[in-house]
């Protein structure tokens, strides 16, 4: 279907946990489009639908609002399409705005404040189906008298009211009602003076604008406007919604009671995430063996189909080793943002968040920063994203720094390789793993605790949260949001770690050297070289060239370090027992063991601490907007890990460690 | 008389950090550096709450919405009981 075929575009608005992404999927179905806005790493999904009446329209997916003030990046894209000064966007023909009928009177306000930009509005009462369970008895007619805007009782979760909605996005739109209160006469001229000169600097919106102006401009206006709004509502309120006389133990008051409770609250806490990350590995393992064994069968019938040579080889050893090395990794990343996206599904996330802000306040952060980090055990870079959500800038940029010391699924092949080389035995390895983990985790919240008060003056920083009713997870929902990650890293696979791979080959394969031995060769091609330019730098945390090699390697991404160890070892990167007998039986040319547990601790303190992924570099520098930051933080942990991981082994040489 | 009517309202207002644990309230002034930013959320005047819970976070609802904020923010409530 062409673009040129749709009559008028939609914008969909509403609170944060009105049920607008539901309604967005009930309405476009598979019709989507998910891409940026100009300028921003705020995601831009938009859809397309048919009315009953065939009339074809473009619905564009706000970001969630609590009011046109916005208080984080998501919601100014909000505002400013609205007013029609968002880049590369046009403004939009009519408005739907999705309320929540269960918390109707606060979810007006921003109703109001769309009528107010005088658009043609259509008000999509979600969530009626909890409303009549709670025993709240709704009135749209006499809430469409109100506002003069027609208000549709739907269910977007059971798709009830679905038609009807779609019935009422009629063609032509009706003309806006226009605002629904009146200013003292001061005011009014104000609003008139700003609109014209809105009009004559060619505004796409004047009307928009000029309000936007007069409210922006003075605290004593804003505060008589947000008031007035506020009686309004109250008064169709009266009318249009009854109330039960009993406000009854709600389901989500009894879980609560346990789930905020400040002992029984941090059990239940710790338990989920154990259950989180005790079943990413659990239930990973099987998937894991079966890219595993689908990336051996493919280098095999590959290396059969393609004759031996450097084409074989950039195929076989560059390409599909370097991708299926990461791509490995999926299953426990699609397992980590299933559990991420159920929990917010269901209501618990932002019960965490309250739980931790006891603990995140203590380093200067909020329980908001909590998601965020959370996510960046999967990976830095969702969790990068999902900092927008926190209002106090420099809040959200302390977060942002010290996101990638939260251990990444990105560096468990590398503690898998090294642990067993140091500790023996399950119960010993699984505690050294969580040790790494624990570690991160902590300095990256000490660090917090250091850089917060250094990023400059900022306005205090306040916890208000919406903490939402618990509710069945919304399946559908979670299963589309974890295809759109999967594809993601997948996209991410095919295009940057390939892109990598070719280079990394290209490296380690030229130029040729006349020796068979791969060991050779390696000494002899551009890698090698620059491994021996290296070395005095790496001598002192007791690495070699080889490991030397595969750290500046993994600057590019950290899964590469295994890769390109595998190599230098000439052994099967799938086969960590026959990689690790060889890198046990490697020696010094003293004929002293290389690979000892002291060395062994050294690389992983520094792979906990060294930012080594060129994507996160760039998502950082896009979201702090400054490469000034990205860079920064590139050297400065690069700089830690290093002085880090030096401290550890000559500490423990000192002290009679080998 | 409706001055003194409104100043004795007032006068008994508590801010929301001070009101006590399941009681129903009526917010009767918002005011202090985040005013604006409460509004937003909910917590504009005549709108009922009731707390729920005391600390440095105290939980309670608005209109049937159950809300977290912080001592801070409270503190720039005025309730008066409903």
């Amino acid at each position: 279907m062409s673009n040129s075929s749709i009559e008028a575009r939609i914008a969909l608005v509403g609170n944060p946990n009105a049920g607008k992404t539901t309604l967005f999927n009930a309405l476009t179905g598979q019709n989507q489009k998910v891409g940026n806005y100009t300028g921003a790493t705020v995601s831009r999904k938009s859809g397309t639908f048919f009315t009953p009446h065939g009339n074809k329209f473009e619905l564009i997916d706000l970001p969630g609002a609590y009011s046109l003030d916005p208080n984080s990046p998501d919601e100014e894209i909000t505002r400013n399409v609205l007013i029609g000064d968002q880049e590369g966007e046009e403004t939009p023909n009519l408005v739907l705005c999705v309320l929540d009928a269960t918390h109707l009177e606060r979810h007006l306000y921003l109703l109001i404040q769309v009528i107010d930009l005088g658009y043609p509005v259509v008000v999509a009462l979600n969530k009626t189906d909890s409303a009549e369970d709670q025993g709240l008895r709704l009135n749209p007619t006499a809430l469409s008298e109100s506002f003069g805007v027609p208000f549709v009782a739907i269910s977007a979760m059971t798709e009830r009211g679905i038609t009807q909605l779609k019935q009422a996005l009629r063609h032509p739109f009706p003309s806006p009602p226009g605002r629904i209160w009146k200013g003292p006469a001061e005011l009014e001229e104000a609003i008139k003076k700003s609109t014209k000169l809105a009009e004559t600097n060619g505004e796409n919106n004047p009307a928009a604008s000029g309000l936007m102006a007069v409210v922006n401009e003075g605290s004593e206006a804003k505060e008589f406007i947000q008031k007035t709004r506020f009686e309004f509502i109250h008064r169709a309120v009266e009318v249009g919604l009854q109330r039960p006389d009993q406000e009854s133990l709600a389901l989500t008051d009894a879980i609560d009671a346990h789930a905020l409770h400040p002992v029984k609250g941090w059990c239940i806490f710790t338990a989920l995430m154990i259950t989180v990350f005790w079943s990413i590995f659990k239930f990973a393992e099987m998937p894991m063996s079966w890219i595993e064994e689908g990336q051996e069968t493919l280098q095999g019938s590959m290396g059969d189909f393609i004759g031996e040579g450097d084409f074989q080889s950039l195929i076989v050893d560059g390409i599909i080793a370097g991708v299926g090395g990461v791509l490995v990794f999926l299953p426990q990343i699609t397992l980590l943002f299933f559990f991420i996206s159920l929990l917010e599904s269901t209501g618990y996330m932002a019960r965490a968040a309250y739980l931790m802000d006891g603990i995140m306040n203590k380093v200067g952060l909020s329980g908001k920063s909590f998601l965020p980090l959370l996510s960046g055990y999967a990976c830095a870079i969702p969790g990068i994203m999902a900092t927008r959500t926190i209002p106090n800038t420099k809040e959200r940029l302390a977060t942002i720094l010290i996101l990638p010391w939260t251990s990444c699924t990105a560096r468990l092949p590398v503690y898998t390789l090294i642990i067993p080389l140091i500790f023996v035995g399950a119960l010993q390895q699984g505690l050294a793993l969580f040790g790494i983990y624990a570690v991160g985790t902590v300095t990256a919240l000490l660090a917090a605790k250091i850089l917060k008060p250094r990023l400059g003056k900022t306005e205090a920083s306040q916890f208000l949260l919406e903490l939402p009713p618990y509710q069945k997870p919304q399946w559908k929902h979670v299963l589309r949001q974890v295809g759109e990650r999967a594809f993601a890293f997948i996209k991410k696979a095919g295009t940057v770690i390939l892109g990598l791979s070719i280079i990394l080959w290209f490296l380690e394969t030229y130029p040729k050297s006349d020796s068979d031995d791969p060991i050779v060769q390696q000494a002899e091609s551009f890698n090698g070289q620059i491994g021996e330019i290296i070395e005095p730098v790496v001598a002192p945390l007791g690495w070699d060239t080889r490991m030397g090699t595969a750290m500046i390697a993994s600057f590019a991404a950290r899964e590469v370090f295994r890769s390109s160890i595998a190599i230098s070892y000439a052994t099967d990167e799938e086969d960590g027992e026959e990689m690790r007998d060889k890198l046990s039986a490697s020696t010094h040319s003293d004929g002293t063991a290389l690979y000892t547990p002291l060395v062994g601790l050294s690389v992983i303190v520094f792979f906990i601490y060294a930012l080594q992924c060129l994507p996160t570099t760039v998502i950082v520098r896009r979201e702090t907007g400054s490469w000034k930051w990205a860079l920064g933080q590139l050297a400065g942990m690069t700089i830690f890990a290093y002085l880090a991981a030096l401290l550890v082994y000559q500490i423990g040489k000192l002290l009679g460690y080998s | 008389m409706a001055t003194l009517a409104t100043d004795l309202e007032l006068d008994s207002a508590l801010t929301l950090s001070q009101a006590a644990i399941g009681c129903d309230f009526q917010i009767r002034q918002v005011e202090g550096p985040a005013c604006s930013q409460l509004r937003d959320i909910g917590f504009c005047e005549q709108m009922r709450v009731k707390k729920l819970t005391n600390g440095r976070n105290m939980l309670c609802t608005v209109c049937g919405t159950r809300l977290a904020l912080s001592k801070d923010l409270a503190d720039q409530i005025q309730v008066v009981p409903a």
